[in-house]
């Protein structure tokens, strides 16, 4: 019994997953298009291939029984899988899936996967509450829904224009996104304001460095053709995802780097700029290289899937470098200078400002 | 002149003048860890198993990333147990969550890409989902880790004959922090990284549904949250760890001066 009481809130948690689970397992009728269940799969064929590389790979054809769950009817359909699954899908009993096409002639167009991302997400906030308590848990939470809003905002107007200008619609957005972050995990203090001017002057002074290195360079050794998933011109679409990539690292960072020197000057405040220089430093020494590891890690694992199949597909490491992860090396890259250099601009800031400011009060 | 190569050059000056010695160790730690990710995918590449791969890999670059990121010696062999036990964890619910949702492979937003490839290539795409998932919240664990142990080791250093429930609320407070600053980065990191992705479903019209259910933009979306989750989860095996250290190296001092 003490066992239960004391980790209750953990089975709280657990029921929660569930439900959601269970929930979105059964929202069919929230959907609009066809939804189905598969009940019952066999496979009919199978047949060993051989590509012009060499690589062996089986082709398996399944028989499907789909059991619509908002048309009330049964149906059946044929799919083609292989056991890579590159673009191809093993369905198994159980799965459910999103159908379009006219009634007598549905095709599966994705898995329907609202269950297991909700699921998740509830055992994320659910630990959160757990481990922040409800106060700070919601101003979090209430920072990342202002901040997806401002960011759907922003999109909905980009798409407004055949030729939109992406840059400004995204460096505002990012203004926006800083601003209201800061003040809600910060509240309408000094140190706020000094974060954020660290944050927007070290994410220009980035800026400035990549635009200058672009230029002289004359773009070269730079691909922008190969930017996936290109609507518009690849080359302000990058500038305007870098913005926004930098500012989130460096805005972390600084608002450590400030914590730390607040935290010396309510301890003394009798300090000048060289303490609060020397202490900046040394705390964005410590944090900056694995900072930068966080960002490298997020985008190298992005590119895995598709190096994958390009080494498969007989094309060696040069290329693969020059064409699929040259765009994410140099964001990697100027978010990394973009780190190195909050470290000097947030320390002077804080320096400068606290100095001045003590002057002020006194 | 390469445009690449000279930011990388100035991303090197620029750590050498900020972090000195120290900044040279996090630029070859870097260095490292790329190679790392270079012979993980040799291997799983020449086909050896995938999960084994991966797991033998983490530890190195989990261990490139702690080593060389800091000094103390409590502070990095905590860090480093901590980030192993919560990538084991996520790496369990990563399998978990591929399995339920099946996130391998391309869409049909990648077809351009993939004119003119094999795509019967005998490699399992599947479980290369949970590689992605799993590397990409590596470098996450690893800086919230670290933070924290240093933080709480500091508090440690500076005030002396401290009580076990003060070292809990001082973890509490200092979790927070890093929790509020690390969920945003990652926020922002990925949003950054999917911003044409994004465009490209409201460009195209895409029903509400396929926001919830898209293969792609899920899959983005699962390796956010458990990002997130990583970072939590550091947080807190790191407080415990650190907490039942400091009570065994009390229990000695105490038995000395008795």
């Amino acid at each position: 019994m003490i066992f239960l009481k004391k980790t209750k809130k953990y089975w709280l948690i657990g029921i929660a997953v569930i439900l959601a689970w269970l929930f979105l397992r059964s929202n069919a009728f929230m959907y609009h298009e066809p939804v189905g269940e598969v009940i019952k799969v066999e496979v009919q064929s199978t047949q060993q291939t051989t590509d012009e590389h060499g690589n062996t790979d089986k082709i398996y054809q399944q028989y499907l029984t789909i059991k619509l769950l908002n048309r009330n009817r049964v149906i059946n359909l044929t799919n083609q899988y292989t056991t890579s699954q590159t673009v191809t899908h093993q369905y198994r009993e159980g799965d459910q899936l999103l159908l379009a096409g006219h009634p007598g002639r549905l095709r599966i167009i994705s898995v329907k996967r609202d269950a297991t991302i909700g699921a998740l997400g509830v055992l994320f906030f659910g630990l959160l509450l757990v481990y922040g308590k409800w106060r700070a848990t919601s101003w979090l939470t209430l920072s990342l829904v202002v901040n997806i809003v401002l960011f759907g905002f922003a999109l909905l107007l980009d798409v407004q224009f055949k030729n939109p200008n992406v840059i400004l619609i995204f460096s505002i957005l990012a203004f926006f996104v800083a601003t209201t972050s800061l003040l809600l995990v910060l509240g309408k203090t000094l140190q706020m304001v000094v974060t954020l001017l660290a944050t927007l002057l070290s994410t220009i002074l980035t800026m400035l460095i990549m635009f200058f290195v672009l230029k002289i360079t004359g773009n070269e050794g730079v691909h922008f053709e190969t930017m996936s998933y290109v609507t518009q011109v690849p080359i302000t679409l990058f500038i305007a995802q870098t913005i926004i990539g930098v500012l989130g690292a460096v805005m972390d960072e600084a608002a450590d780097i400030v914590a730390a020197l607040f935290g010396l000057r309510r301890e003394n405040a009798d300090r000048h700029f060289k303490d609060y220089w020397l202490a900046g430093m040394n705390v964005g020494r410590d944090i900056m290289g694995t900072l930068i590891n966080v960002l490298f890690m997020i985008f190298i694992a992005e590119t895995m899937p598709m190096v994958f199949l390009m080494l498969r597909n007989g094309n060696n490491w040069p290329y693969i470098l020059d064409q699929i992860m040259n765009l994410g090396i140099l964001q990697t890259v100027v978010s990394g200078i973009g780190i190195v250099l909050a470290v000097p601009v947030t320390s002077a800031l804080v320096g400068w400002i606290v100095e001045r400011y003590k002057v002020v009060n006194t | 002149m390469n445009a690449i190569g000279l930011l990388i050059i100035i991303l090197l000056i620029l750590m050498v003048l900020v972090g000195g010695a120290q900044g040279i160790k996090a630029f070859v730690g870097l260095v490292l860890n790329f190679m790392a990710i270079f012979i993980l995918m040799i291997l799983i590449n020449w086909q050896f198993n995938t999960y084994i791969v991966t797991a033998l890999m983490s530890v190195v670059i989990l261990a490139l990333a702690i080593y060389l990121g800091a000094e103390n010696p409590f502070v990095t062999n905590t860090a480093f147990k901590t980030s192993l036990i919560v990538v084991a964890i996520l790496m369990l619910l990563s399998i978990i969550v591929q399995h339920l949702g099946q996130f391998q492979g391309f869409a049909t937003e990648n077809s351009e890409e993939l004119e003119g490839l094999s795509l019967q290539v005998g490699l399992p795409f599947t479980k290369i989902a949970v590689v992605v998932m799993v590397i990409s919240i590596l470098g996450a664990v690893a800086e919230a880790a670290m933070a924290i142990v240093a933080d709480l080791n500091e508090v440690i250093e500076r005030t002396p004959n401290l009580s076990h429930k003060s070292l809990y609320a001082h973890a509490h407070i200092i979790g927070g922090q890093i929790l509020g600053t690390a969920i945003n980065t990652l926020f922002f990191g990925v949003l950054g990284a999917n911003l044409p992705l994004l465009i490209w479903f409201i460009r195209l019209r895409y029903s509400l549904s396929m926001f919830f259910n898209a293969k792609l933009l899920m899959m983005e979306i699962v390796t956010m949250i458990l990002g997130m989750l990583g970072i939590l989860l550091s947080i807190w095996v790191a407080s415990r760890l650190v907490a039942h250290e400091y009570t065994k190296i009390q229990k000695i001092n105490m038995k000395k001066e008795s």
